[in-house]
């Protein structure tokens, strides 16, 4: 059936050659630290969070300054948007981030089906995270260290998932040139995506940082 | 090295060269230019500002005394009774004028004063400074944020919350603050209470040196 492999990951070889060239080695080890290390900051906010909901006048860990406070963070509603603490969707979702790296890297190969959802999920998760950006920014005015965390693992995250599923085919034809993968460029976006967080946090709070200096 | 991390390597340095010299030329000029004009007339300027807020009546031209406060720190709350009985005294031939000088080992000094410039845009400064002090015991000293207490003291004083919400919230009331701040520094003020009167630094060790002062200035 010559028509169908471009449609399907499982037409790939069978073992190590089924995730192509520089991303087929960086993406397993990216969703296995990203994940782990998400999962590990969702995890300590979740202490957090219930530790302050046990003590009211508990003092998070991360409460560091007016504006590095996540006490002020987690007490809005936006914290609890589906009416549980955010952080534990973090927990589920970074959990199976970080078993589809070991996953890969144990040599699965994982069917078209499993990549769009894991696709969904982490798409999902990027839109959450930068509403989240927003209302800690303009809304809550505080920034909360391990949310921050988050932040930075959701973002290469979404980004390698999408570019994999791109290359692959995972979404109907893969993608002809190679131009985003090869000499590294891949690294390009995801650090300008970096920098524009960056420069909004030290814009929204420079009255603050300028104090610092 | 391949090429795409050589351009996110440029990248992310240009962007910290930026943002150091953003952040630092924006942490001078926020400094009035006093450095230029040592002491007399000049540095007055500095001293009140025509945004500065005033707590007594008196008439134009009067001798102007000046505290660089914060609403957190316990010293400035042990002179506090003091300076409202000067207030009461002097108010209607003395100008007492409020800077914010939050100190960043205050948790809450920063959120205080923004609560107290909030309140200021609706005509209650004077009740919200005095409602600082009055509860500072209640949340002086804890490293949480009590924005949560400072709304309820806005409710309290049956202002509208919306705008007070929003002023809390806004860039330009963190930056008002944050003017007096950089102000007080400029001026070497160092700590809190700072007093300035007739625009030289003054350091009063008694109630009496108080009105000695003023009582002089007004012969």
């Amino acid at each position: 059936m010559p028509s169908t492999p471009p449609s399907t990951d499982t037409a790939a070889p069978a073992g190590t050659a089924a995730e192509p060239g520089q991303l087929g080695r960086l993406l397993p080890w990216l969703l296995l630290v990203a994940g782990l290390v998400g999962s590990l900051a969702a995890f300590v906010l979740t202490i957090e969070k219930l530790a302050s909901a046990a003590d009211s006048n508990y003092i998070p860990s991360c409460n560091l300054n007016p504006v590095l406070n996540c006490g002020s963070v987690m007490d809005t509603h936006q914290a609890q948007v589906f009416g549980f603490p955010n952080s534990l969707l973090g927990i589920a979702g970074f959990a199976v981030v970080a078993a589809t790296g070991a996953g890969l890297l144990a040599g699965a190969c994982f069917a078209r089906w499993y990549w769009l959802g894991l696709q969904l999920g982490v798409t999902a998760a990027a839109i959450f995270v930068h509403w989240l950006i927003i209302q800690s920014l303009y809304v809550i005015g505080a920034l909360c260290p391990y949310c921050m965390i988050v932040w930075a693992v959701t973002i290469p995250i979404f980004w390698y998932v999408t570019l994999r599923n791109l290359c692959a085919g995972t979404f109907g034809r893969p993608l002809r040139t190679s131009a985003p993968t090869t000499s590294g460029n891949h690294l390009v976006p995801v650090t300008m995506w970096f920098l524009i967080v960056a420069a909004l946090v030290l814009h929204r709070f420079s009255a603050y940082w300028t104090t610092l200096v | 090295m391949s090429r795409g991390l050589k351009i996110s390597a440029a990248l992310v340095a240009v962007f910290t060269v930026v943002a150091a010299v953003i952040l630092s030329t924006t942490g001078t000029t926020a400094e009035p230019d006093t450095t230029s004009a040592p002491g007399g007339s000049a540095a007055a300027t500095a001293v009140v500002r025509p945004d500065s807020h005033r707590l007594s009546s008196a008439p134009q031209g009067s001798p102007v005394f000046v505290e660089f406060l914060d609403f957190e720190c316990e010293a400035c709350r042990a002179v506090y009774p003091a300076i409202e009985q000067l207030r009461a005294e002097y108010g209607d031939r003395i100008s007492f004028v409020v800077r914010y000088f939050p100190l960043p080992g205050h948790f809450n000094a920063e959120r205080a004063a923004r609560a107290v410039e909030a309140a200021a845009q609706q005509g209650a400064f004077e009740q919200m400074y005095q409602r600082m002090y009055d509860t500072q015991a209640d949340w002086g000293e804890q490293q949480v944020p009590k924005d949560a207490l400072f709304r309820s003291f806005a409710a309290d004083l049956r202002l509208d919350l919306a705008a007070f919400d929003a002023a809390y919230a806004d860039p330009a009331t963190a930056a008002r603050v944050a003017a007096d701040l950089a102000d007080g520094q400029a001026l070497g003020v160092q700590g809190t209470p700072s007093f300035f009167f007739d625009g030289r630094r003054f350091e009063p060790s008694t109630y009496q040196d108080l009105t000695d002062a003023f009582d002089a200035a007004l012969d």
